[in-house]
């Protein structure tokens, strides 16, 4: 990154310049401000704390935005973390590492590195435009004499044919070449990939892109994990839109082998009630209508409910899916109330894949509660196509049907994120794979007729260019008719 | 198909394995003569059996990356799959990287000293792999996706590679500081080998995250969730792009660069491994 090297350089003028007068206070605030952010030392120093915090999300379990929200949930995460963490989940705590991703100081750290970049790219932007497209083709001795990798070659030759030779040999190397021809000698300037110079800017400004890609998306968008849809079912999208989602059918197939092998959710699309789309949603294809998205995420098992009271009148006729898991036993769970009669409902369905005691295939359990002191009232086992009275109510298990757990999002930020990712993939690989490079030459004529080749080549910080330049040398020599100098270095200086 | 694989993979190992020990017999036989030399007070010439060992260590060397490279390619042919698609399959590829890498820096430099750092670590993967099942698995409906498949693990093993052989150039560095020892290569060419690396593997490190986030998003419908093995490869990114940085700074160049590479590697690895320590949307590998 000679580029970088030159950033800081460009930093540290404006700062010595103010030193030297011995007036930095001088600067102004704003100008004071925004010399701190020129600085490449605070781009390190904010990518090795952005470094360190992330790595401790990845270290240390990470609390769901929604565990933090809810004080008591939170609370009772503690407790747990406390099991694997000791005295240090205070530590922990107090630095919010259980939710590094989501709190205020990792925002403010992403804050002051947008700045960071967007002002360093804006301080760079006149010096790379120079270096890219500025270049004087005519040096004087004094450049020959001093850059970093020089040579001087002899050629037994006319100027003018010299210089033509000159210029074939480093055209033929996929160098641009400008020449400048004066009465006593030629002036050449070549080099190559000169637009990989802006490839910092559109690395740099993509992280800003993304960022705000992110912000779009979180301001303008939603995300619902939880989407679910029993079959035979549909259910609004809500959010905003006019949408609702039905499911004819889920399935889920399995290899020989034992592990999934596919999981689909035949889908149809409302729009205000009217169909508008239908589809089959896989776990690598979604379906999209109107930049709304449905992926498949989950599935599980639903039970079809009916409730009765004493004079036969219905008060709860669903299909209930039941996506939760009793904490003991991992059985699957869902639940409704019937509030007129004070009355929590948990419908139990078996165990999966093992013979369940307690909760037979074919059957659910339900167990009633009050709804104000969560009381046990009734327990009950209930066998598909029965009905049983539990707690004076009539309770019917119609049938079990599948549901399927969708992902339903909206992103319109999305895009501008995939922009800017081509963006940095191609800045990236035009700074690191194509680097700009850059070739002045001086042909002088000579009183007895021969020229006189002066190369030179000015120094990259970042890396050296001696192969690069010994290889231009020799090309250019060989053109001249010059045999390649072996062991004769190219560096100038050392 | 399959059997054919495991035999190229055998081959491999074993070509590997002999390589690893001409390396070794190549460099401290140069060490040996170096000292030898500068004893005697004469110039410097590398004895022809060191120089053999030196130049059959790379013909091994060329002849495991062929094997390793066929083996992937039978088991491509046998699953019909990018072979990335569990540990086994995963090792072997970070392998070929590595020694990919290594082939291509040790034929464009001429340099065989890093085989000493890199060569292990490819040896390493594949001798790991011979420790987890090596059948072939069916693949989950999330890795049912063969163009992402390949390019996304495919550029991460390119990657892996560059940052394996940064390593390898950053720890010498850090041993041949000053340039005190004469038979290691100068620290000035160390420090732009690892350089050199980088710039090749941090481009490919970048798409690899990109990669991973369009398949998330396409898969799971969120190209971001902060998923431990996202979260690790973006602090692999990170610390790469740090070195960048510190590269041109002042006070940081030098050891603390190298250092920035070894810590690098540290996270690759980690990032590698680990949907091994922690579950995750990657936990089916």
């Amino acid at each position: 990154m000679g580029a970088a090297a030159r950033r800081e350089a460009l930093t540290a003028s404006a700062g010595a310049r103010a030193k030297a007068a011995g007036r930095l206070w001088e600067l102004d605030v704003v100008g004071r401000v925004w010399h701190f952010f020129t600085s490449v030392r605070l781009a390190l120093v904010l990518i090795l704390v952005m470094t360190a915090a992330a790595l401790a999300g990845t270290l240390l379990d990470q609390a769901a935005p929604s565990v933090v929200a809810d004080k008591q949930a939170y609370a009772q995460w503690l407790e747990e973390a406390r099991g694997r963490y000791g005295v240090w989940t205070d530590v922990f705590n107090f630095l919010q590492l259980f939710n590094v991703f989501h709190t205020l100081w990792f925002k403010l750290l992403i804050g002051l590195l947008t700045t960071n970049i967007i002002i360093c790219s804006l301080n760079r932007w006149k010096g790379v435009w120079a270096t890219a497209f500025q270049n004087r083709i005519r040096m004087g001795d004094a450049f020959f004499d001093h850059s970093r990798y020089r040579a001087q070659l002899d050629a037994a030759m006319p100027m003018n044919v010299a210089a033509e030779r000159v210029r074939r040999a480093l055209s033929r190397s996929r160098y641009r070449v400008a020449t400048e021809v004066e009465e006593e000698s030629v002036a050449v300037y070549a080099d190559r990939n000169r637009f990989s110079r802006f490839g910092t800017f559109l690395a740099h400004l993509s992280i800003v892109m993304i960022l705000a890609g992110t912000v779009i998306g979180g301001m303008w968008g939603f995300k619902d994990s939880e989407f679910i849809v029993p079959e035979g079912t549909t259910r609004e999208v809500g959010n905003g839109t006019n949408l609702s989602v039905g499911l004819e059918h889920f399935a889920d197939e399995y290899w020989l082998e034992g592990p999934p092998k596919d999981f689909r959710s035949e889908l149809v699309i409302y729009e205000n009630g009217v169909e508008v789309k239908r589809g089959i949603v896989r776990v690598n294809s979604p379906l999209s209508y109107k930049g709304v998205r449905f992926h498949q995420a989950f599935f599980g098992q639903s039970a079809v409910i009916n409730v009765k009271d004493e004079a036969g009148e219905v008060l709860y006729n669903d299909t209930l899916p039941l996506a939760w898991q009793t904490t003991e036993g991992g059985r699957p769970v869902g639940s409704f109330a019937l509030p007129g009669r004070d009355l929590g409902v948990y419908v139990i369905g078996p165990e999966s894949g093992v013979d369940d005691p307690l909760v037979p295939a074919g059957e659910m359990r339900l167990e009633l509660y009050r709804q104000n002191s969560d009381r046990l009232v009734a327990t009950e086992n209930i066998s598909q196509g029965k009905t049983k009275n539990v707690a004076g109510l009539d309770f019917t298990f119609e049938r079990e049907k599948r549901f399927t757990g969708l992902q339903v999002v909206k992103d319109p930020g999305v895009n501008i994120i995939w922009a800017a990712s081509t963006l940095m993939v191609v800045g990236l690989v035009a700074m690191f794979y194509f680097p700009h490079r850059r070739l002045w030459a001086l042909c002088k004529r000579r009183p007895d007729g021969s020229t006189e080749v002066r190369l030179g080549m000015t120094a990259q910080r970042d890396m050296s260019l001696s192969g690069e330049f010994n290889s231009l040398r020799d090309r250019v020599g060989a053109a001249l008719g010059i045999a390649p100098t072996t062991g004769a270095p190219g560096e100038g200086g050392s | 198909m399959y059997a054919l694989s495991q035999y190229a993979f055998a081959v491999g190992l074993a070509a590997l394995s002999l390589a690893m020990f001409l390396y070794v017999l190549h460099v401290l036989g140069a060490r040996a003569l170096t000292a030898l030399s500068f004893a005697n007070g004469g110039s410097m010439t590398l004895s022809p059996a060191f120089d053999v060992a030196g130049r059959y260590a790379t013909i091994l060397t060329v002849n495991a990356f062929v094997f390793i490279t066929a083996c992937l390619a039978f088991r491509w042919e046998a699953s019909g799959h990018g072979p990335f698609s569990n540990m086994w399959e995963f090792s072997v590829a970070f392998a070929w990287g590595a020694l990919a890498l290594y082939l291509y820096f040790e034929l464009r430099y001429r340099l065989r000293t890093l085989a000493l750092l890199v060569l292990p670590i490819a040896l390493g993967m594949l001798v790991y792999a011979t420790t987890v099942p090596s059948d072939i698995q069916p693949l989950v409906p999330a890795l049912q996706n063969n163009l992402l498949l390949t390019v996304h693990v495919a550029v991460a093993i390119i990657a892996y590679g560059a940052f394996a052989l940064a390593f390898g150039a950053a720890v010498l560095f850090l041993i041949q500081r000053k340039d005190s020892i004469r038979w290691l290569p100068r620290s000035t060419v160390l420090d732009e080998m690892g350089y050199k690396a980088v710039m090749v593997g941090f481009p490919m490190m970048a798409l690899v995250i990109i990669l991973g986030a369009l398949w998330a998003d396409i898969a799971w419908g969120t190209y971001w969730s902060w998923d431990p093995k996202e979260t690790a490869s973006l602090v692999t990114w990170l610390i790469y792009g740090a070195y960048l940085h510190a590269r041109v700074i002042r006070g940081w160049r030098g050891d603390r660069s190298a250092f920035l590479l070894v810590l690098g590697f540290g996270a690759t690895l980690f990032t590698y491994f680990g949907n091994l320590f922690f579950g995750g949307l990657h936990s089916y590998a």
